[in-house]
């Protein structure tokens, strides 16, 4: 008997993916598929790499911190036919977003940090507690962040700019990734990939190209600041995407600002004398205890984790 | 092992492993044949089907490559073609896919690449994907709405799975991406 070739194995692979991904699986089909693969020991490998390629052509699927084994998924709702006629309604229907004035408007809660594709092939990653609004249309494709931080990586089309809006703050780009944060008095801006334009609304003669790695703050007051910055800076404040918080050389009390930005618990500096103590290090955003193990070690100071809703690091001043 | 465990097993394979299959490939083929890289691969994807849970593999791309060298080294040691320094040669690779801030940036599907992928493929087909992948119709509602027979949507799917398959096993859907990286950085 020849041994047959890992290709034609494939080939069936593809074929009986193909057969499950129809929504009428019997239990005819399935003895036959377990027939398959109880002849031969590569068959298993063979479909579950065909199963996983032809998933790749999934949209992909909203970032969960620190999940491995990826949610069910997901069901179409069965209204999909009266929201047909778009990648828009698409997006809408699993990322559990709600249509508001001619827009797409996209909600995270504390600690939740969501991956968006839109209908034009761009991706938004959600940081926590923030609310961005998505309209797309002919002529342009207007994101506006209401709340908190998005990063944007967008898909290149030049008949139709991508502007993002954060108060009075905007940036237009083409075909490159940056993040926006809202914050009180303005908006930053940190360039990954590519160029961006930021201005203020109604200041619109003083604009300024940001470039890869360059990070910006446009104030209430169309003041622009820029601030060269390290890759690695960028990278470290764009580590929410994955679920972590990177420290390298940061004060005490702006990690503890940035893990309450994430969390219900909060942590709280009870001894002030601390809070400029340097510290770094890789957690994750919803492990606020293990970060205030660490700064126990690292500092040498108690924690007291007794209070379900904050805890406190440093003893306090006597 | 159920249809629904499957299909998460097979997503868990989709993030985490299938990205890094190229780079682990041209790793094998330096010390094996292309029908020897081809089996292991095939075994290795047998062997990530038969885990009981991935819940606690923290690195799935190294964890990935360990499988396949190791599969590799059995098939070497059984073949008795290779001297035993070839072993000692394989061991100092080990490290090569030891996980890195680049290797992590590289291991992530690049969506735009596969939406190319699928325009690439023939009219009919293109549709037939496009529906069922991103407008989320079942084969039924296809072959309703385009007025084919199932078996031909099935066919047109068995067509589309197998040109992912090969896209993947080729690298073409890695290589196309950076290529699109390097363009976006020159404008």
């Amino acid at each position: 008997m020849t041994r047959r070739r890992p290709s034609d194995i494939d080939i069936e692979a593809a074929r009986h993916v193909a057969r499950m991904d129809r929504d009428d699986w019997s239990d005819a089909q399935e003895r036959e598929l377990r027939d398959w693969l109880a002849r031969d020991p590569r068959h298993s490998g063979a479909l579950l790499r065909a199963q996983a390629a032809w998933m790749t052509f999934d949209p992909p699927r909203p970032a969960q911190a620190g999940q491995f084994d990826t949610p069910e998924r997901r069901k179409w709702p069965s209204r999909r036919n009266l929201l047909a006629g778009g990648g828009a309604a698409i997006a809408a229907s699993f990322a559990g977003a709600l249509m508001l004035g001619g827009g797409t408007s996209y909600a995270t809660s504390v600690g939740e940090i969501r991956r968006v594709p839109l209908a034009d092939g761009s991706i938004a990653a959600i940081n926590t507690a923030s609310t961005i609004e998505v309209k797309l249309d002919d002529a342009a494709r207007h994101v506006r962040v209401e709340q908190g931080e998005a990063w944007f990586q967008v898909a290149k089309d030049k008949q139709r700019p991508f502007v993002v809006a954060a108060g009075r703050a905007r940036v237009r780009a083409v075909g490159t990734a940056f993040s926006v944060r809202r914050r009180a008095g303005g908006a930053d801006v940190l360039v990954t990939e590519g160029e961006v334009e930021v201005w203020a609304d109604g200041a619109e003669g003083h604009r300024v190209r940001l470039r890869a790695g360059a990070r910006g703050f446009i104030a209430d007051d169309a003041a622009i600041v820029q601030q060269p910055a390290a890759p690695s800076a960028i990278d470290r404040a764009l580590a929410w995407r994955s679920g972590k918080v990177d420290l390298a050389g940061d004060r005490l009390d702006s990690a503890v600002a940035e893990f309450n930005r994430y969390n219900q618990r909060r942590l709280a500096i009870a001894d002030p004398a601390i809070a400029g103590e340097r510290l770094d290090g890789v957690f994750r955003t919803d492990d606020p205890e293990g970060f205030a193990q660490a700064v126990r070690i690292t500092l040498g100071v108690p924690v007291d984790l007794s209070d379900p809703a904050q805890i406190r690091i440093g003893s306090p001043a006597r | 092992m159920n249809v629904e465990r499957w299909r998460r097993r097979a997503a868990w394979v989709t993030e985490h492993v299938i990205p890094h299959e190229r780079a682990v490939r041209a790793w094998l083929a330096r010390h094996a044949s292309q029908e020897d890289v081809d089996d292991v691969i095939q075994e290795s994807y047998s062997r990530c089907a038969a885990l009981e849970s991935v819940d606690h593999i923290d690195r799935p791309d190294a964890y990935f490559f360990s499988i396949a060298r190791n599969l590799l080294v059995q098939r070497l040691r059984r073949a008795r073609i290779v001297p035993i320094e070839a072993f000692a040669e394989i061991d100092a690779y080990q490290d090569d896919l030891r996980p890195s801030p680049e290797r992590e940036a590289g291991g992530r599907i690049d969506y735009g690449r596969m939406l190319a992928l699928i325009d690439s493929l023939p009219e009919r087909r293109r549709r037939i994907v496009r529906m069922r992948k991103i407008e989320g119709l079942s084969q039924r509602e296809i072959a309703e709405r385009l007025g084919v027979s199932e078996s031909i949507v099935e066919n047109e799917i068995f067509r589309g799975v197998q040109a992912v398959q090969r896209a993947w096993r080729d690298g073409e859907a890695e290589a196309e991406a950076r290529m699109n990286d390097d363009r976006e950085q020159r404008t």
